[in-house]
């Protein structure tokens, strides 16, 4: 720094500097390792019996945070149910809070890789974090688990990005044929929140339903986040003349659509087709009656009718006081890929996880069996619901089967 | 169909949410313009009015079960406008009083997200107003449209309250200089809180009003928060007609301006905002008498 | 005038800096990594602080150009080379021209109104970023290279350096600050502050001496985003949010306006708060800890964190938003 500042006779002021620093320090739980690397975080590659530390990075604030804790539910239920115990080891669960974009939920992956040492991370909502921590997750040789975001790109094969959920584009996909079928050749407007996931659910769909002999009427992207009233696209999609509509949101954006979608008077008039989220878990409670009829498909729903899944549901309302939802799920089933892989894996470290998991064939799930295809996404079977009176609630009723 | 015909509607409906925003903007611009306050928090208390309708609300309630809520919510606005007013007397540098009101709104909103979750929470309208209305053939919520009634009638009310009483009179007089108010030595102190509570008051029924077609969840408070800066600094500090009409601005730019220019639907908002405040740095309907904007 | 930037002497300053420079040696990889992003958050705020506290501007702009380096530097990265100082020229060269062609119509307000016309700029460049598919668009720009010192060097990979490299842009750009702020120009920025009338009687133009101020800071804040790309290889719109903005602004007021080196320390605060005690102690309540800091900071430390150890002086608090 520049030596003129020698004239004032003012006691330093690096006291306050000092007590930052100090601050850092007690942010440390080592020392010195940021300058070499210390090879694979986590784990050890000896013995089968020592516990292994996972990473559960989901929302704990910001708008994502319903899905945070239903994840977090799922995974615990899990651990519950198998006395905290993966693959024969005893489980030390690491949580930290994704919050809503990459600048909180990239450090946050940061956090339990490097602090914590974990072997394997599980969650992610936010496609922009999962992509934004993909390097890191590689870089460190610790084996990600997706449990919720959708990116089409994001899973790639690569050894330490696997994914328990879905692809935004093949949910997209699969209605596009039994759309295209139930408008028996009129048109449909499409519209879709504007950011990445809302045009990869819109081209997946309009890929199948085009291929199907479908067209469109209309497209129309809303600023995501930003749009609470729709009443000027509703009105476009009156006046276009569309048999039917397919839209793509979540969150509180579901709720004010699909009320609205029924107070400006379209619903029961045109069919809303929709990926699931439109209707899951707390958002279908907020929307209440106006959500009936709705008809989406996702690769799970609660009424489920099947064994396993009627198990879960039990386990899970008894655990929590509430239904499941997809997320819970896609977490539990996170779950049951790292018992599966750590019961096979060379040790707990995360590159032995990693090796693991291309060799655990087919996961068990509420949702049905399913198992990991090349790219490392889910290759599961996706269910058309359709939002029903249940029992004095609703509920997304299924009524068939989709590829 | 005319170019009229197809978006009448929609202008309407831009009214709608103009009615909304008015009554949760005039409380932040009159508190600016009386006590030279810029309270961040005004985001949170309107927020709190939304979730009022939360609790007290369900689809089977009635006519008179609605206007309890609004007295209550009212009500609960008063006492938190009082607070804020008390707390933030004795800071008087704008910069240090974003720093406190945003700070006690990040407080609040955390502990709202505590107490009634972080699910989306809906409002349902008082049953009567639950249906639609057929208009140009096209179904429109008759709710919304009682908005724009009693939004033009408490606008009405507060507008005869500022210009036909002597407390009116003494609010215009701080507006437009404070430091000769006190000077001339009218007991201005409970006045201004007083207007710092009906502000509040004000946000918190415009929130309460706003559940119906907004919902309630956390985050709501800041989008509510920065659209209301908008149409406040649009209109004018410490204007009410500069409220109005930057409600009614910002209302038509969320609907008409989305439906004639889509594409560019996420820029319009804060695009006008910078044109209107690059042509008009005052606001377009500064306050009459006033500094309220004074840069 | 220019006493208010002048109170750090040399031997105290030469402590905090060797100190800065030791914490690859004395933590761990996860705080040097935080403290490395505490740096370039650091620097965003200073360049808030030239503006909001030296020149009475108050602005929430500066994450927007801060944006523009972060992107700027990721695209050369991707597209052209992995050397950081090449990739620092152009981020702040593009910052400071996006705040010159941004700023010939800003800085002709003042005082809030200024205030919400950077607000718009900031929520504008956050859309764009949000929008443009070459920059990732919502999913943010990723893929970005290590970046080198020099042709053929070692990627800098490990936090260590990384935080190392930051804290070089960090010291440049507090450096460029301070020596902006003690010269004749600081000299009238000031007097833009404080008596804007007396600088137009002696013939100088408020507007140059403001849109001077507006090009430096921006390009400041794009060398602050220069850096955090180095760390985070990876940039997303969110890193732009209005959230960001407002962070930014209140830890000026945290630290102490017009003294830059307290708003450098109130954004190790905020970050810490929030990355550290939040993230370690009170998952899902960073909202709830910032605000008790921000609400205890206005009552304990009315002149902000700098203001803590000068009390007993006499001169004043000021802001440029109370206008």
């Amino acid at each position: 720094m520049p030596g003129s500042f020698r004239r004032h006779r003012r006691h330093p002021r690096h006291l306050s500097v000092v007590a930052t620093v100090a601050a850092l320090a007690l942010g440390a739980t080592a020392c010195g390792g940021s300058l070499s690397d210390s090879g694979s975080a986590g784990g050890d590659a000896s013995g089968d019996s020592g516990a292994v530390k996972v990473g559960l990075v989901v929302p704990a604030s910001g708008v994502y945070e319903p899905l945070g804790v239903d994840m977090t539910n799922g995974f615990q239920l899990y651990l519950n149910q198998h006395d905290n115990k993966l693959g024969g080891h005893e489980v030390d669960l690491v949580k930290a809070d994704e919050g809503e974009t990459p600048d909180t939920g990239v450090p946050a992956v940061q956090k339990v890789i490097s602090q914590d040492k974990v072997s394997a991370v599980v969650g992610i909502v936010n496609s922009a974090t999962a992509l934004g921590v993909k390097e890191i997750v590689t870089q460190n040789k610790v084996p990600l688990i997706v449990a919720n975001a959708g990116a089409d790109d994001l899973a790639d094969g690569s050894d330490y990005i696997w994914r328990s959920s879905f692809t935004n584009g093949s949910i997209g996909e699969s209605l596009g044929k039994p759309v295209a079928d139930a408008v028996k050749g009129g048109t449909v407007y499409v519209m879709a929140a504007d950011y990445a996931a809302g045009h990869e659910y819109v081209a997946g769909f309009k890929k199948a339903f085009t291929a199907a002999g479908g067209k469109i009427a209309g497209e129309a992207y809303t600023p995501f986040g930003k749009t609470a009233d729709w009443q000027p696209y509703l009105s476009k999609v009156q006046n276009s003349g569309a048999k039917a509509v397919y839209v793509f949101y979540a969150g509180a954006e579901a709720v004010n659509f699909v009320k609205q979608y029924k107070s400006f008077g379209l619903a029961g008039k045109l069919p809303l087709y929709a990926p699931g989220f439109l209707t899951e878990g707390g958002v279908l409670k907020a929307q209440g009656k106006a959500a009936k009829g709705v008809r989406t498909s996702l690769h799970y729903s609660n009424l489920l009718d099947t064994t396993e899944n009627k198990t879960f549901v039990g386990a899970y309302t008894k655990a929590y006081d509430a239904p499941p939802t997809v997320y819970a799920v896609q977490a539990y089933d996170a779950a049951a890929v790292l018992d599966k892989a750590l019961a096979d894996a060379d040790g707990t470290s995360g590159d032995a996880i990693a090796k693991a998991l291309g060799g655990i064939g087919e996961i068990d799930s509420p949702r049905g069996t399913w198992k990991f295809d090349a790219d490392h996404n889910p290759d599961e079977p996706y269910f058309l619901r359709e939002v029903k009176e249940v029992d004095g609630g609703l509920g997304n009723v299924i009524i068939g089967n989709l590829e | 169909m005319g170019w009229l015909d197809a978006n009448l509607l929609t202008m309407l409906n831009g009214l709608a949410l103009a009615a909304l925003l008015f009554l949760i903007a005039v409380g932040l611009s009159l508190v600016f313009g009386t006590m030279d306050v810029l309270n961040l928090a005004h985001g949170v208390v309107s927020l709190t009015g939304a979730y009022i309708g939360v609790a007290l609300l369900d689809p089977a309630t009635g006519t008179i079960g609605f206007i309890v809520a609004m007295l209550a919510a009212a009500a609960i606005g008063l006492v938190l406008g009082a607070v804020l007013a008390a707390v933030t007397s004795g800071v008087s540098d704008h910069l240090r009083q974003a720093l406190l009101t945003l700070g006690i709104a990040m407080i609040a909103g955390d502990v709202l997200g505590e107490v009634f979750g972080s699910d989306v929470r809906s409002v349902p309208p008082p049953a009567f107003l639950g249906g639609s209305v057929e208009i140009l053939g096209r179904s429109y919520p008759a709710y919304r449209l009682a908005v724009i009634v009693l939004s033009l009638i408490i606008g009405v009310a507060l507008f005869l309250v500022l210009e036909r009483t002597k407390a009116g009179a003494l609010v215009r007089a701080t507006v437009a200089d404070r430091t000769m108010v006190e000077a001339i030595g009218v007991r201005s102190r409970l006045v201004l809180g007083g207007v710092f509570a009906v502000g509040a008051a004000l946000a918190t029924l415009g929130g309460l009003l706003a559940g119906p077609v907004l919902g309630a969840q956390p985050g709501l408070d800041n989008t509510v928060l920065l659209l209301a800066l908008v149409v406040v600094v649009i209109g004018g500090l410490g204007s009410i007609r500069g409220a109005v009409l930057g409600a009614v601005l910002v209302g038509q730019v969320q609907t008409l301006g989305v439906s004639l220019l889509p594409d560019l639907a996420s820029f319009l908002l804060f695009g006008a905002m910078a044109v209107v405040l690059l042509l008009k740095p005052a606001g377009l309907l500064p306050a009459r008498y006033g500094t309220g904007a004074r840069a | 005038m220019t006493r208010r930037t002048g109170r750090l002497r040399p031997a105290g300053v030469l402590l905090l800096v060797v100190i800065l420079a030791a914490v690859p040696f004395l933590l761990a990889s996860y705080p040097v990594s935080l403290g490395g992003r505490i740096l370039a958050f650091a620097l965003v705020v200073v360049s808030t602080d030239l503006l909001t506290g030296v020149t009475g501007m108050p602005t929430l702009a500066q994450v927007g150009y801060f944006g523009v380096g972060a992107y700027s530097a990721g695209l050369v990265g991707i597209h052209w080379t992995d050397n950081l100082i090449v990739q620092l020229a152009v981020g702040t060269l593009a910052a400071g021209l996006l705040a010159l062609v941004t700023g010939v119509v800003a800085v002709r307000t003042a005082g809030i109104v200024f205030l919400m016309v950077t607000l718009a700029i900031g929520e504008l460049i956050h859309q764009v970023a949000d929008r443009l598919d070459f920059l990732g668009a919502s999913n943010g720009l990723v893929g970005i290279p290590a970046g080198t010192l020099y042709p053929g060097g070692e990627p800098l990979i490990l936090a260590g350096y990384t935080y190392w490299w930051a804290l070089l842009v960090f010291l440049l750009g507090l450096t460029v600050a301070y020596v902006v702020a003690k010269s004749p120009l600081g000299l009238s920025m000031r007097a833009v502050r404080e008596s804007p009338t007396r600088l137009r009687a002696v013939g100088q133009s408020t507007y140059v001496v403001r849109l001077v101020a507006f090009i430096i800071a921006g390009a400041i804040a794009g060398a602050a985003g220069t850096a955090w790309t180095a760390q985070t290889r990876f940039v997303s719109p969110g890193d732009l949010a209005f959230s960001v903005s407002a962070l930014a602004l209140l830890s000026v007021v945290l630290g102490g306006a017009g003294t830059l080196w307290g708003p450098a320390i109130g954004a190790a605060v905020v970050f810490l708060t929030r990355d550290w005690l939040a993230a370690n102690y009170f998952t899902g309540h960073a909202d709830l800890l910032l605000g008790i800091v921000f609400v205890l900071a206005v009552f304990l430390l009315p002149r902000g964190i700098a203001g803590y150890q000068l009390s007993r002086r006499s001169d004043p608090p000021h802001s440029g938003a109370a206008a």
